[in-house]
């Protein structure tokens, strides 16, 4: 599985991480909305299509907007979800 | 135009001690300690003299820049910024420094108070123009407070009069739940519209070198990447991951509650263009 996580601020000490099915980034964070409806207006718009403000990085790295959705998250791989204001 | 106040150096300690940290948690506040454990001290730092703004730049101010120039900001470029809608934030038509709320939300006379929807490019932009600079992390934190420790420009104690929170506009907060049901009313009578508030109108709230509002009205934008004060230093993942990449961000904003307005308080912004409607800066430059 890999894990998704979030800010501390976001979970409010309930843990920030999150196991999750790879695949497709786009669809692991829709899924992840999905199945974490405490934090799906955090994680994807009106439309049901996730925000672009925020940056994701995987493993570390990060993954640039444009063509975002089809970057494949791997079985071992660790996916930070970071707003364009962190801290605080 | 505004005379510039000059900042002596100092060698002084940026950050929390260990003492602040406790008493964030002891206030009943709703972040946990990892989200401030970042803002913890290490050490002192050596500033030299320089001089900074006592105000962040208002509108009227960034409208000269771009009249002047012809610049456009990057929510101009993009069509669109970020606000706080009743529902999360939320990137809004036409959202950008001359209409902070959006496109079909009037917001009028608001020459004095501090520009927002600015990107940190914007801003090194206009400092540029005016021959400035943005402060560094440690000169904001040095002309917010001083040499010697204090949670907020003026001391100690909070007093919600003296700078401008959501705590000014709500009472007292003391849980998100709490600040929603404010944003919610505003939202509801006005349209997400920042609620900026003329610079200085809190001269009460002074930091002791002379400049106003660093605690709260808006977010304000420093030249320094984002690091921790000791590379040690445990905190929440999501700040680890934006270290070297982020900007610093000084100072809190409207939207805040007294803990995020402190002195010390760090937060960091993407600086690759976004901005939102509660984000402007200050200028400095050296002595």
């Amino acid at each position: 599985m890999a894990t998704i996580v979030l800010s501390t601020a976001w979970t409010q000490g309930s843990g920030s991480k999150f196991e999750c099915a790879s695949g497709p980034l786009g669809e692991v964070l829709k899924r992840f909305a999905a199945d974490e409806p405490r934090y799906r207006h955090r994680i994807v718009g009106a439309d049901g299509e996730p925000y672009r403000y925020y940056n994701v990085y995987l493993d570390g790295q990060a993954v640039l907007r444009r063509g975002r959705d089809a970057v494949l998250v791997g079985e071992d791989s660790t996916v930070h979800i970071v707003p364009p204001l962190a801290g605080g | 135009m505004t005379e510039m106040i000059v900042v002596v150096g100092a060698e002084f300690v940026p950050g929390a001690p260990p003492d602040q940290l406790e008493w964030l948690q002891a206030e009943g506040q709703p972040f946990p300690p990892e989200w401030f454990a970042d803002e913890t001290a290490a050490g002192a730092v050596t500033v030299s003299t320089f001089r900074i703004d006592p105000y962040p730049v208002t509108v009227a101010q960034f409208r000269d820049f771009v009249q002047a120039t012809g610049y456009r900001t990057d929510a101009e470029r993009y069509g669109y910024g970020l606000v706080y809608t009743d529902r999360y934030w939320t990137e809004r038509e036409g959202a950008c420094w001359w209409a902070p709320a959006g496109r079909g939300v009037p917001v009028r006379d608001r020459d004095d108070h501090p520009v927002v929807h600015i990107s940190w490019p914007d801003a090194t932009a206009y400092a540029a123009w005016a021959g400035k600079r943005l402060p560094t992390e440690a000169e904001w934190e040095l002309a917010a407070r001083g040499q010697v420790l204090r949670l907020w420009p003026w001391g100690n104690t909070w007093d919600r009069t003296r700078a401008n929170t959501a705590e000014l506009h709500a009472g007292e907060l003391t849980s998100l739940e709490q600040w929603k049901a404010w944003w919610l009313d505003v939202h509801a009578r006005t349209g997400p519209v920042p609620q900026t508030t003329p610079v200085g109108t809190f001269p009460a709230g002074v930091s002791p070198a002379g400049c106003h509002d660093m605690a709260g009205n808006v977010y304000e934008w420093t030249a320094s990447t984002a690091s921790l004060y000791t590379v040690e230093q445990e905190c929440d993942a999501t700040i680890r991951s934006v270290l070297g990449r982020y900007r610093a961000i000084r100072g809190g904003s409207w939207m805040n509650f007294r803990y995020q307005v402190r002195c010390t308080e760090r937060m960091y912004g993407d600086p690759d263009g976004w901005s939102n409607f509660a984000l402007g800066f200050r200028c400095a430059t050296d002595a």
